[in-house]
Parts: structure tokens; sequence; C-alpha cells
């Protein structure tokens, strides 16, 4: 049960309510002080003071002062009226309690109302922070560009004089040399005639021309030009110098990043030249020639020409077992797979001639754009449109410029479409 | 890029859109006009010459012609006459009159292929000697051609029989200061730089840089040969201290990796030959400065006199596309005034300030 502290002392005037509490020896701290506008409690266990107060106060303007043993409210009246008592004299105990939730709901509310406030006001600081430091690198942004617009027009006049200084001296200059002109015509076209043989005939009605309206510093006057005519040495001996030059097997230029790709492509392609399996005992009833695996693709090739896919293939097969790191062969024969609808062969035979057409360097992109569409065109037959699609991409990556298979891509895509709409 | 306040500015002055793609652009000599060159949408080749007008270009002539034109230069044109060399890309040279666009001063179907790069010599009261003009071409070969002599070169550097071409990309004339010598300097797209000599007609120096090589120049052409600019593909160029040749071991050089992308073009400002400008793939220019090492040559084990080379340092970088900086020239009369051309087809007019801090 608390103990109740009865003993306060209280004076008013008309807009404010002064109360005293003295405490009996106990401390007060601001959290043991609960104020709403009506309700006003100290709350320090074991003891206890409550009063309803008789009208309302205005609680964010009101001051508790601790000290002394004591505590000194100087409560604001939200109406400046005289108060008969401190507290509301019959005070039913319901209302009691209602009042004093309410007093407790409405202390929430203001609390959270206050969080919000802070909120609100911290994030106008920082908005009103940010726009002055922008304002700041404005202004330094702006002086740069003020001094760079500076420059820029100084330039631009000292420009603008050079160039009339230019223009001047060349009025000047023709006026001057109109007249000369006109003095020397006569004795100048004879020599003129004289010199048809070094000048052109265009060359010398135009030069004549020329001098009227020429804007030039240089020498003054026809004569010293012939003059310097006539000092320049004859046109040289004609001679041939030959040239090396430092070896190279692309016809593309020298980049030093793409040195090592080139370097590595060339190796394999070499190497492949080299093997040969030739211990295969059926080879041995073959003619010298026929054990060329070159040779043999030429054969392969002519029969594809022909229509005779089964026979090149065949060759092909042959190419393979005498040299297998010949990418061409897989691609031709890919071809012929594709012809005879062997689908998945054609793709097998593509995929490795993809892999033998490692490293990417320009000399092979021809093969390589063949190999992809190849394999492509297989997986679309399959119906594995997707691949299909992967492969076509490629195809373009290497060779953006072919409409052909630009075409075909689109193909593929609306089809890719088509099917998954319809399913 | 923003630089401290002392150091040189690439200012963007004018901006041109073009409706064709533009090889090449030069000035022409003693005025404020510029040349355009290059290829139209159909087919033709199209010469334009503008005048700078405060911020804009004014266009003042349009010259089409059948083929469309890859290079051109004033090198080997007198200051009166100013008439311009082209190589077009199906390897005729051409040399026009512009006030007579109609019909060529001097014509000759001089390569099979496509003249990639021209240069010329002994004009503009520049240096001595007879005028010549200089080509190198996708069919491997490198000409020298007079004005005074139709139809036939007056060098001629080919292939060996048998052997296969490789493409000459650039060309560039030096040495050129008296009327007797003269080299040409060819790059090839294997790597390649070979030296001509031409007045002993033969091949004075030669080596690879291992990247194929986009364009050669030499710092001034009209003096004893001093420094040569090579820029090649993966963002490379090397400087070469030409003073100096070594029996085996050629020429000195210095090499600088400046950006990812392909060099396209090196040109020497003409008012300081220690400085130059590199264009590049990623649209962006490059500004440089050589510094002479404390001695340019030294002696080597057996004696026998060895070049060193300087270092380069980077004045200023500045990004103006997001194509190719293909061609770029530094105006003779006005210091820092230069244009460039790119495969965006924009023209571009630039002044670089603070060239006299340097």
């Amino acid at each position: 049960m608390p103990v109740w502290l009865r003993e306060h002392s209280w004076r008013q005037t008309l807009t404010a309510v002064y109360l005293s509490l003295p405490l009996r020896g106990a401390r007060a701290t601001p959290a043991n002080i609960f104020c709403s506008e009506q309700y006003l409690k100290v709350s320090i266990p074991p003891f206890l003071f409550e009063a309803i107060l008789y009208a309302p106060i205005d609680d964010t303007n009101s001051t508790a002062k601790i000290g002394n043993g004591n505590i000194f409210f100087t409560l604001c009246k939200k109406e400046p009226a005289m108060w008969d008592s401190l507290t509301l004299a019959n005070a039913g105990k319901e209302k009691l309690q209602y009042l004093r939730e309410n007093a407790v709901l409405k202390a929430q509310e203001k609390a959270k109302q206050e969080t919000e406030a802070k909120k609100i006001t911290k994030q106008e600081q920082k908005k009103y922070a940010l726009e002055a430091t922008m304002k700041l690198e404005e202004a330094e942004r702006k002086r740069i560009e003020d001094l760079k617009e500076k420059e820029r027009q100084k330039v631009a006049t000292e420009l603008e004089f050079w160039k009339n200084q230019q223009k001047d001296a060349d009025k000047y200059k023709s006026i001057q040399k109109k007249g000369e002109f006109r003095q020397e015509t006569e004795p100048l076209k004879e020599r003129k005639n004289e010199e048809m043989n070094k000048t052109r005939i265009p060359n010398e009605g135009t030069s004549k021309i020329r001098l009227k309206t020429t804007k030039g510093h240089g020498s003054c006057s026809i004569f010293s030009q012939n003059l310097k005519e006539e000092q320049l040495p004859a046109p040289r001996a004609a001679a041939t110098i030959k040239v090396n030059f430092t070896p190279r097997v692309f016809p593309t230029a020298l980049r030093e990043s793409r040195v090592a790709e080139e370097e590595e492509w060339l190796y394999k392609q070499a190497e492949a030249r080299r093997i040969i399996n030739s211990d295969l005992p059926e080879l041995e009833d073959l003619k010298e020639e026929e054990k060329n695996p070159d040779w043999i693709k030429e054969k392969g090739n002519k029969m594809f020409a022909m229509g005779n896919y089964l026979g090149a293939v065949n060759a092909y097969n042959l190419a393979v077992r005498l040299n297998n790191k010949l990418p061409l062969l897989y691609l031709n024969r890919a071809a012929c797979h594709l012809k005879l609808r062997n689908l998945h062969k054609a793709v097998e035979d593509s995929s490795k001639a993809l892999e033998l057409l490692t490293p990417p360097v320009p000399d092979n992109e021809n093969a390589r754009v063949k190999a992809h569409v190849r394999r492509g065109t297989a997986f679309c037959q399959l119906e594995l449109y997707a691949e299909g699609l992967q492969d076509y991409e490629a195809a373009l990556k290497i060779d953006p410029k072919n409409k052909n298979i630009e075409k075909d891509a689109e193909k593929i895509r609306h089809l890719i479409q088509e099917t998954m709409q319809s399913s | 890029a923003a630089a401290g306040p002392e150091r040189p500015q690439v200012v963007s002055h004018v901006q041109q859109a073009l409706s064709y793609t533009v090889f090449d652009c030069k000035w022409v000599p003693r005025s404020a006009r510029l040349l355009c060159l290059g290829s139209a949408a159909r087919g033709t080749g199209l010469v334009q010459l503008y005048e700078l007008h405060g911020a804009r270009l004014e266009l003042l002539r349009e010259i089409e012609k059948p083929k469309p034109i890859k290079c051109g230069t004033f090198g080997a044109t007198s200051l009166q006459q100013r008439y311009l060399a082209t190589g077009d890309f199906d390897g005729n040279l051409n040399i026009w009159n512009l006030e007579a666009p109609e019909i060529p001063v001097y014509s000759v179907k001089g390569h099979k292929e496509i003249i990639n790069s021209i240069d010329g010599v002994g004009g503009l009261g520049i240096g001595e000697g007879a005028p010549e003009i200089v080509t190198g071409s996708r069919d491997g070969t490198v000409k020298v051609w007079d004005p005074r002599q139709n139809n036939t070169p007056v060098a001629n550097m080919e292939p060996v029989q048998g052997e296969s071409k490789r493409d000459c990309w650039t060309v560039a004339f030096g040495n050129a200061y008296n009327q007797e010598e003269r080299v040409v300097c060819a790059g090839y797209d294997n790597g390649d730089i070979k030296l001509f000599d031409l007045k002993t007609m033969s091949l004075r120096w030669e080596t690879n840089i291992k990247n194929g090589v986009c364009s050669v120049e030499f710092d001034r052409k009209d003096i004893n040969m001093n420094k040569l600019v090579a820029t090649s593909l993966e963002g490379k160029f090397h400087v070469f201290d030409m003073r100096t040749q070594h029996p085996t071991k050629g020429f000195a050089s210095v090499s600088e990796k400046a950006q990812k992308s392909t060099i396209w073009q090196v040109r020497h400002l003409p008012q300081n030959r220690d400085v130059f400008m590199t264009s590049g793939g990623s649209g962006s220019l490059h500004l440089w400065k050589y510094e002479y090492p404390a001695q340019r040559s030294r002696k080597d084990s057996e004696g026998s006199e060895m070049g060193v080379a300087g270092s380069v340092c980077l004045l200023q970088n500045v990004t103006l596309s997001t194509q190719p900086i293909s061609s770029l020239d530094w105006s003779p009369d006005k210091k820092g005034l230069c244009v460039c051309g790119a495969f965006d087809q924009t023209v571009r007019v630039l002044i670089v300030t603070k060239l006299n801090k340097i």
C-alpha cells in the first residue's frame, strides 16, 4: 500500500499554479513524475502523490523543480481563471480510474508525437546540410568554368585579331601587286613564253591570275619566282629501291597483344600437318598420294559438290584416320552429315572442328563461322532451338555483317517464341 | 583534364558537323582557311574549303571528285600557287589548283591500291631543293614524285620480287637541309619502319616496333634530321633520336604507352619542334614535350657513337569525341591553332594556350 503524500501547499495566479510538494526524505528523479493535461502523479515507492487537477493545464510548458527535499511545480493553466481548489473535489472512483488511463494514453501519444517530430526535424536538417554542400560544390564548379570561359574568350579575340591582320596584309599586298603587275606585264609575257617548257600551260594562265589575288608574304614579284624556278635542281634520276619486309604470315596488321594467340595457332597448324598415322594395315595397298589427307580431302570435296554424300563421308573418314588433327575434315564431314540428315553426327563433327579451331584468330574466322552455322542447323533440325540459336549468335558475333545468318537467327527466335506460346 | 593554371589548355573553338567521312584536314598556308578531305556517302570524294569566322566555320567551296580522297598535302607547292596534292582510294595522285579544280594540274595513277599517306617537301618557302611528293600505298610501295615529271616516279621503294607485300600506312620526308639531301621514312602494318636515303637511293635504316605503324613524322623536314616520332597500334609511340646512327643498333629511342587504343596521328608544333600532339582511337588528344638528355650521344664499348634518348612528358590531354580522331594539323601561321577531324563526322578547330611558357 503506497503512502500518500498529502502535505502539499499551493498558490495560484491567473495563469499559473505553483505547487510545492515536500518529499519525506525520498529522492526524486524526473522519471518519478508523471503529468498530463489534468492529472498529476508523483510516485517514489513507497510514496505516492496523485492529483486530478481542477482545470486542464498545458503540460508541455509546465515545469517541475526538484531540490531541497521538495518538488516545486509550476503549472501553466490552459485557461486563465482562478481555481477554487487544486483538485477536483468530488472525483468518483471511476472518474479517477478513467482519468488515470486517459492520462497514460495521452502521455504515450505525446511521446510518440515527440519522437516523430524529432525524426522529421532530423531529416530536414540532413536535407539542409546536403543542399548546402551541393551549393558549395556548384559554386566551385562554376568558378572553374568561368576561368575556362575567360580563357576561351581571350583566345578567340586574339584569333579574330590575327585573322583581320592577315586580311589587311593581303589587301595591301594585292594592291601593291596590281600596281607592279601593270608595269611589268609586257616583258613578263615574253619571259613566260620561254618558261613554257618547264611549266604547264594551265599553270601559266592561272599563275598570272594568282598574282592578282595571292595572299602570300613570299616573293612579291614574278621575277623572283622565276629566278627560284631556275635555281631548282632538275628532277631526280629515277631509281628503285628493293624492300624486304619482316616476315608475317597473317595478312592483318601486327598487334603485340595478339602475338601469343597467333603463335599458338601457327604451331598447332604445323603440328597437325606432321601427324600422319601410317601404320594402319589397310593402308598398305593405297598409292602414295592416296595417303595424303589433303588429297583425300580434295576428293571428298569433289564428291560433295557432285551430290555423292556417302562417298564424301567415306573419303573424310579415311582422311581422319590418317590425320585426326585437321579441323577442316571434321567441318566438311559435318556438312555431309547434314545433307544425309545424320543430325547427331553433324553436331559431333562440328563440335570437334570447333575444338580444333582454337585459339580463335582472324585466320580461322571463316571456318569457325561455318562450324557454328552447321551445328546450329543440326540443332534446329533436331528441334533443339535454344542450342541452335546459341550457335547462330556465336556465328554472328564472329561475322556480324552476314545477312543470311542474321535472317536465320531471326527465324529461330520466332520459332522459339511460337513454341513457348503454344506450350 | 583540369590542370594547374600554368599548363597549356586545349580550348575547343569551333565544332563543325559534316555530312561525310573526313579522312584528312589541312590548313591552307598563310590564311585562316582550312580544307577537309573525305568520302561522301555515295562513294565520291569531297574537298571542302572553310574559313574561320568568329566562332564558326563558313563553307567557301565544295569540290566533288569521282573517287574518295584519303589524304592531302600542301608541302610541295609554292606559297603563291598553294596547290593541293591528294591521294585517293583508287591510287591516283592528283595536284589541284583550288581556284580552278575541274582539271588537275598533275595527275598520275601512281598505285594499284589506296594511297594511305602523302607528304610533300620543297615548297612553301621552307627548305631547299626540288619540290617532291611521296605517297605510301596499300600495294606495299612507296613512291616519290616530282610534279615536273609526268607518269613515272623519281623513286620507287617496292617489295623484292616474290615477296608478299605489306600495307604501307604512313610516309614522311625529312633531312632536307640542302638541295641534295633528303630521306623518306615509311611505316608499315607489320611494324616495320624503313628509312630510305634519296641521295644514295638506298635503305639507310630499318627497324620493327612490334605493332603496326600508324603515323611517322620528323620534327622538322628541312633540317638535319633531329627526331622522328612513330605511333602505332596498341597505344604506343616511339621517339627516335636521329642525330646519331649506330652501325648495328641504329637510332636510340624512347617509347611511351599513352592509351589503350591506336594512336592515329602525330603532329609536331611548327613553332616548337620539341612539342607534339598525338591523337587517339578513343577520341583523345595528348600534348607531349620531349626533353633532351644531358648528353645526346656516348661511346659504346667498341668506341662507336651511340645515341641517347631523352624523355617525354605529358603536358595536357583532353577527350573530344567517342570516335577516333584520325587527322590533325597545326596552323603554320598561328601558334597553338590546330584542326582535327574525327570519325564522328566532325571537324574541330582547337586552340592550345600557354605554349609560349613551355
